[in-house]
Order: C-alpha cells, then structure tokens, then sequence
C-alpha cells in the first residue's frame, strides 16, 4: 500500500472514530455522517462478501465446470426470495423445510451431547471421586452441585414457591446474582479493552508520518462546538426571555 | 451545608466522567506506567501448557474468527498464540469462518513467521473465508481436502508439505478457535466432543464466563479471556505486546471505577444517616 493511501486511511479511521465518539458530548452533524457511512459501508461490504465469497465460488464457478448438481442447494436458496411475492411465496417453505430439518439435525444431538449430558455428568463425576481429592477440590464439587440444584428448582415453576421450596429457589437466585456480576465485570473489562484499542490507534494516528490526524481532526472539533455553542447562546437566551 | 454540598456529587454532569476514563485510559499510552500483571489465571495456564506440551512437527488448525469490533481483546490474543505455536515448531493452518477477519489475519501473518523464519507453506498455510462454519467443520471431518483444495493464494492444499499427512481431524494435534462469536461452542460441539480432538479457546472478556462448565468438564483443554488472558499468554511465552502493554490502562480504570462506586456510596451513607 502506498503511503499515500495510508496517510488517507489514517484520517478516515481517526476522522470516523472521533466523530462517533462525538456523541458522548452530544449530538451532532459529524455523528450523524459516521453513523448513516458505517451502514451504507457495512450494506456495501456484506454484498461484495457474499458476491465474490459465496455466489462465486460456491455457485457460478462450478456451473461454469458443469457441475449441475450445485443448483439443487442454488434453487432452493433462491426460494427463500419468492417471500417477497406473495402469489408464489408458498415455494419459500421448500427452501425453509430443508433449513430446518438440516438445522435441527445438526444442533439437537450436539446440544443434548455437549450442553446437557456432558454437563450433568460433569457435576456428579467429582462426587464419586472424592476419596482422590483433595478438601478444597470437594468443597468445590460440592458447591458447584448444590449451585446446580438450587438454580433448577428457581426455574422450576410447575410448583408454587413457596415454604421449603421457596428457600431453596432464593439460594438459587444468589447463585445467578454472583454468575451475573462476574459476567458484568467482565463486561466492563470488555469495553475498557475496546476503548483502549481505539486511543491506542488514534495515538498512533498522532504521529508525523500519518501528518497528525488525530490532532487535527480533534482540534476541528473542538472548534466546532465552541462555535456553535457560541452562535446558538443568543438563541437560548431568547428561549429563556421568553 | 454539608448534605447539600455532597449532593452536589451526584448531580455531575456524566460527561465529566467521560472525559476522567478518557484521560485515564490515554495517559498510560502515551506515557507507560508499567504495573505489573503477575496473577496468572489457571484457564491461560492451562492453554500454554497444551499447546507447550505439543511434540514439534504436530499440526495446530487456528480458527481465528474475529472482526475489527473486537480486535482490541482477540488480535494480541492471536498474536501471542501463533508465537507460541511457532516458537515450538508446530505446524500452523488457519481457516475462518468471519468474512471480517481476513485482513486481522493477513496483519498476523505478515510480521509473526518473518520472526521465526516460517514459511507461507511449508510451516504454515492460511485458508480462504467459507460460509456456513457448522456445515464445513462437520464436512472437514471426513475429508479435509473436500472443503479446502485451494489455500488463500490458489495453490492445491494437498501438495503443500506443511499438510503432509492431514486428511481430517484425526491428524490434528489440537485446535484453537480465537473468537468474539459462537464459534468456539460449534468447534467444541461438532468438533471437540464428536471427534475427541483438543480443543483450546480465546475469547471476549464478556463471554469467559460462560465458558466455565466446558473447562470443568474438560471439553475446553484451557481459555484466554479478554485482553488480561491476552497479557497473561505474552507473559508465559515471554514476549510482551499489545495485550501487555494495556494493563495499565485496564488497571488504572478499574481503579476509577472502584474509586467512584466507593465514592458515591460513602456520600450516600453520609447524606442518608448523618
């Protein structure tokens, strides 16, 4: 890539992540044209994804092979789009009858094998293995089981809670309390780590060699807001006359 | 006076806020504070130990599935695997199943082999995007080759000697999906536990803990969560980068928010019982 179109990348990429960022101030022109260009970008980059990756290769290179077997999986794709003409949207179920039968073959033995048998054998193994193990690792199982029962019988709700019932199900309700503050820890963790990437670029794009987009592109910004903040000061003090 | 000046407190405008995280967040990358990061988490210990353990020669298929919205917390991630991979020379082969991440991996491969003297090929081979990941990997265990015949740059995957004797999973000493998507619950589903090949995964800080039942019950061989698994990988491989060098930020914004949550309790104690 030359250097020229990295120095222009350079200035989108910090120009784009500066106007979005923008908002948090508060809502503005630049925030806008970020906004409607990552959609238009993003509807541009799926198409070609789908036309170069997928279509082609999938579709019209092995018909240009004679391979004519490809147009079964072809046609029944294309009846999924007879949904948008409602005479012949009744062809569309051929197309969703194969999805949903391949899908469902596929995911429910996974399902039943991976998140559920593997799961229950997971938390009863350690319990015939405690002989082996050392105090914490059964205290461990021994929480991990008692966590597992409470949580089912909160979401068990073919009987009332109530009575012993009751307490049991709460204990349950402090279970996914302490799953969902380490779950929105980590959440915070996440967006910190995704914020510092885009400080960590935009210090990069800082630098000479990119002729300091970022400052620049802050700094008409900055000016910017102060002078709109400015033109529009006369307009709030006449709001507030009135 | 006092309640009334406290209270204050709470009526701040937000944005200041903004701006506190955004300074603490940016200093320590222009000036690096270097706060160490010593606790090494089991599951990133866990991870390095297996790929460690890896006889050299054995093939390590990376599914590298992430976009730019996460590359923050994935990209250092791979980074330091791939290291990791190379410096005990295993073979590498790198498939997605993100449209997004094709360029991610072409910044990856571009500077990592160059380091260890790789070659395009012969130590490593990177595959075109496919679509449809539940169908491919469910394909690729028969046969390998009936999903990818051609590597990213046209050439006949069979004939490549860094495929010498991979026909399907059977050959592969492990796996290791880096993800910010479901990828790594297929790999483990319809890979992992049908075919009984390792499994290893690097995710988004917001997912590692639902990832907790599958360590426990051995279906993961080991997790690299967030940008800290990412430190704490460049750490046991010994080679400090991206994921490192954010701990200060990550470090002191925690210490913000630990800061304000104490803060506005103690004000709301204060105002509430005195």
């Amino acid at each position: 890539m030359s250097e020229t179109w990295m120095i222009a990348g350079a200035w989108v990429a910090a120009g784009l992540t500066i106007c979005l960022f923008s908002f948090l101030y508060k809502d503005n022109p630049f925030f806008k044209i970020a906004e409607h260009l990552y959609l238009g970008a993003g509807m541009g980059w799926w198409f070609q994804v789908y036309l170069y990756n997928i279509w082609k290769p999938k579709v019209w290179e092995p018909l240009m092979a004679h391979d004519w077997m490809v147009l079964v999986p072809a046609v029944l794709g294309l009846s999924l789009v007879t949904q948008f003409v409602p005479k012949i949207s009744w062809i569309s179920r051929y197309g969703f009858t194969f999805l949903m039968g391949y899908g469902a073959g596929l995911a429910v033995p996974a399902g039943l094998s991976t998140d559920f048998i593997n799961q229950i054998g997971g938390t009863i193994r350690p319990l015939s293995m405690m002989a082996s193990m050392t105090s914490w690792a059964v205290f461990n199982s021994l929480l991990v089981a008692f966590g597992v029962i409470c949580v089912l019988f909160y979401f068990f709700f073919s009987v009332e809670h109530k009575g012993h019932f009751k307490k049991v199900s709460n204990i349950g309700i402090y279970f996914l309390m302490i799953y969902f503050g380490a779950a929105f820890g980590n959440t915070v963790m996440a967006r910190f780590s995704l914020l510092y990437g885009r400080f960590d670029d935009l210090y990069a794009f800082a630098a000479s060699k990119y002729l300091y987009a970022t400052q620049f592109i802050l700094a008409g910004m900055i000016i910017y807001f102060a002078v709109h903040g400015f033109l529009n000061r006369g307009k709030k003090e006449a709001e507030a006359a009135q | 006076m006092l309640k009334e000046t406290l209270g204050k407190f709470f009526k701040i405008d937000r944005r200041w806020i903004f701006l506190l995280l955004a300074v603490v967040l940016f200093v320590p990358i222009i000036k690096p504070i270097g706060l160490p990061n010593k606790t090494i988490s089991r599951d990133t210990r866990h991870a390095f130990d297996y790929m460690d353990k890896l006889p050299a020669g054995s093939f390590v298929l990376f599914s590298l599935d992430y976009d730019p919205a996460t590359r923050p917390e994935l990209h250092p991630q791979a980074v330091a695997m791939v290291r990791h991979a190379f410096q005990k020379n295993l073979r590498v082969g790198v498939v997605t199943y993100i449209a997004g991440s094709t360029g991610l991996i072409q910044q990856v491969f571009e500077k990592v082999p160059a380091q260890y003297n790789k070659v395009n090929g012969t130590d490593y081979v990177i595959f075109p995007y496919m679509a449809n990941a539940v169908a491919v990997m469910t394909q690729m265990a028969s046969d390998f080759y009936g999903i990818y015949d051609k590597d990213q740059d046209g050439r006949d995957a069979r004939t490549l000697p860094v495929m010498r004797g991979i026909r399907n999973y059977k050959n592969m000493g492990l796996i290791v999906c880096i993800t910010g998507t479901s990828m790594l619950d297929y790999w483990v589903a319809y890979v992992g536990d049908k075919f009984k090949v390792p499994v290893l995964g690097g995710v988004v800080a917001i997912s590692q803990p639902g990832y907790g039942p599958y360590l426990q019950t051995g279906q993961l061989k080991g997790l690299v969560g967030g940008m800290k698994g990412a430190a704490e990988y460049e750490s046991l491989i010994g080679q400090p980068g991206k994921g490192a060098s954010g701990i200060d930020s990550l470090n002191l914004a925690h210490l913000l928010v630990l800061a304000l949550i104490l803060t506005s309790n103690l004000i709301l104690l204060i105002i509430k019982y005195l």
